[in-house]
């Protein structure tokens, strides 16, 4: 990677991997490692790259890949070497947007499942069904349902109604 | 809840200091330490099976009836894992907690160490690689008598004229040493294109790794 590399091809779309990564992670030390290791793995598989879709569709799902793996392996070593009253999914307090009313979305978001964290990012970020049904890899058709269920669920989240 | 969560994502968003990309300096520590432990890990898989060969070369060796040649194997390739073993551990020893670029210049050192021990080791690997197979195949046993010496009886009787010396036509030696002083010659270049093919790519992104933070540090 030349230092150019970044600049053009990662900055660009920093926004959507700092969004991302913030979704799967609870601490400051977290999100940076995520953020890291993402574009490492840019850096890593440019060569991939087949131009079979754009260059953001490409980062998004990379993005999501890695976070869904940096996860995976979190929650396999809370299993092995935290004890049981740790909760890992705590969020650190130093850990906040400047925004309250984004901290507590980003609160319920992170109380999605993995997949559901994806969709309704990439819905926020206005992707259309067919390009997040891309980067997901899924039937476009479901993707639609999928939303809706999930705005229902964050709406109840928000309102305090389920934890 | 007043705001929809299209609304509260825009808005939260809007603010400059929401989105800050966090600063990757340890980016390139993560990325020598990755490529470099990438090569040690083919180097040792490459050397692993240099000894697993080597084994089963002299194992068949016995079976199909070239001993010479497997046990002449055997203790070549023994010797090159030996010295590569020892250059394995001059690397292990490059301190992981160094800068990338000293990391990084380290590892360029070693690597050129390594290139150069080896070049000049397979200048004498192949033609021994080459004599042992000869040599193997010439005292192979053919009903009784030795494969070389039962094909020198035929050419004697093909080409009674046929210059000997110590018992093997003048030919066959001038063929054998023009073999042999090529493969010498040619040794540490045909080392350069195995090296190539096997860790290619990866020498690619270390050069690419390396003008990359020369760049920054300029």
């Amino acid at each position: 990677m030349s230092s150019d590399f970044y600049k053009s091809s990662i900055l660009p779309f920093a926004g959507i991997i700092i969004k991302l990564c913030r979704a799967y992670t609870n601490s400051q030390e977290d999100f940076e490692d995520y953020y890291q290791e993402v574009c490492l793995q840019i850096w890593r598989s440019k060569d991939n790259f087949r131009e079979e879709s754009q260059w953001s569709t490409w980062i998004y799902r990379i993005s999501l890949n890695v976070c869904l793996t940096l996860l995976k392996k979190k929650k396999n070593n809370v299993q092995h070497f935290v004890s049981d009253s740790i909760t890992a999914e705590e969020t650190e307090n130093n850990y906040a947007f400047p925004n309250e009313s984004l901290n507590l979305l980003y609160d319920a978001i992170r109380k999605l499942s993995e997949i559901d964290r994806a969709v309704i990012m990439l819905y926020l970020e206005e992707k259309s069904q067919k390009e997040i049904a891309e980067i997901i890899g899924t039937n476009p058709n479901n993707i639609g349902v999928r939303v809706r269920r999930i705005k229902i669920r964050l709406k109840k989240i928000l309102d305090g109604k389920i934890n | 809840m007043e705001k929809s969560i299209e609304n509260i994502w825009r808005e939260g968003f809007v603010e400059s200091d929401a989105l800050v990309a966090p600063k990757i300096n340890n980016l390139y520590n993560q990325k020598s330490i990755h490529i470099i432990d990438k090569f040690k890990r083919m180097f040792k898989i490459n050397l692993i099976a240099i000894v697993v060969f080597s084994f089963a070369f002299l194992f068949i060796s016995f079976f199909v009836g070239i001993p010479i040649t497997g046990i002449i194997f055997f203790v070549t390739l023994s010797a090159l894992v030996v010295i590569n073993k020892k250059l394995l551990n001059d690397l292990e020893k490059i301190d992981i907690g160094i800068s990338s670029y000293q990391y990084l210049k380290a590892f360029n050192q070693w690597i050129n160490k390594q290139i150069s021990i080896n070049k000049r080791f397979s200048k004498f690997l192949y033609p021994i690689i080459f004599m042992s197979l000869v040599l193997g195949f010439w005292f192979k046993d053919a009903e009784g008598e030795p494969l070389g010496e039962r094909l020198v009886s035929k050419i004697l009787t093909g080409f009674p004229e046929t210059y000997l010396v110590f018992g093997i036509p003048a030919i066959g030696i001038v063929i054998a040493l023009i073999i042999i002083g090529l493969l010498a010659l040619f040794g540490g270049q045909i080392y350069k294109w195995d090296l190539k093919l096997v860790y290619g790519r990866i020498f690619k992104k270390l050069g690419e790794l390396m003008t990359d933070i020369e760049s920054l540090r300029s």
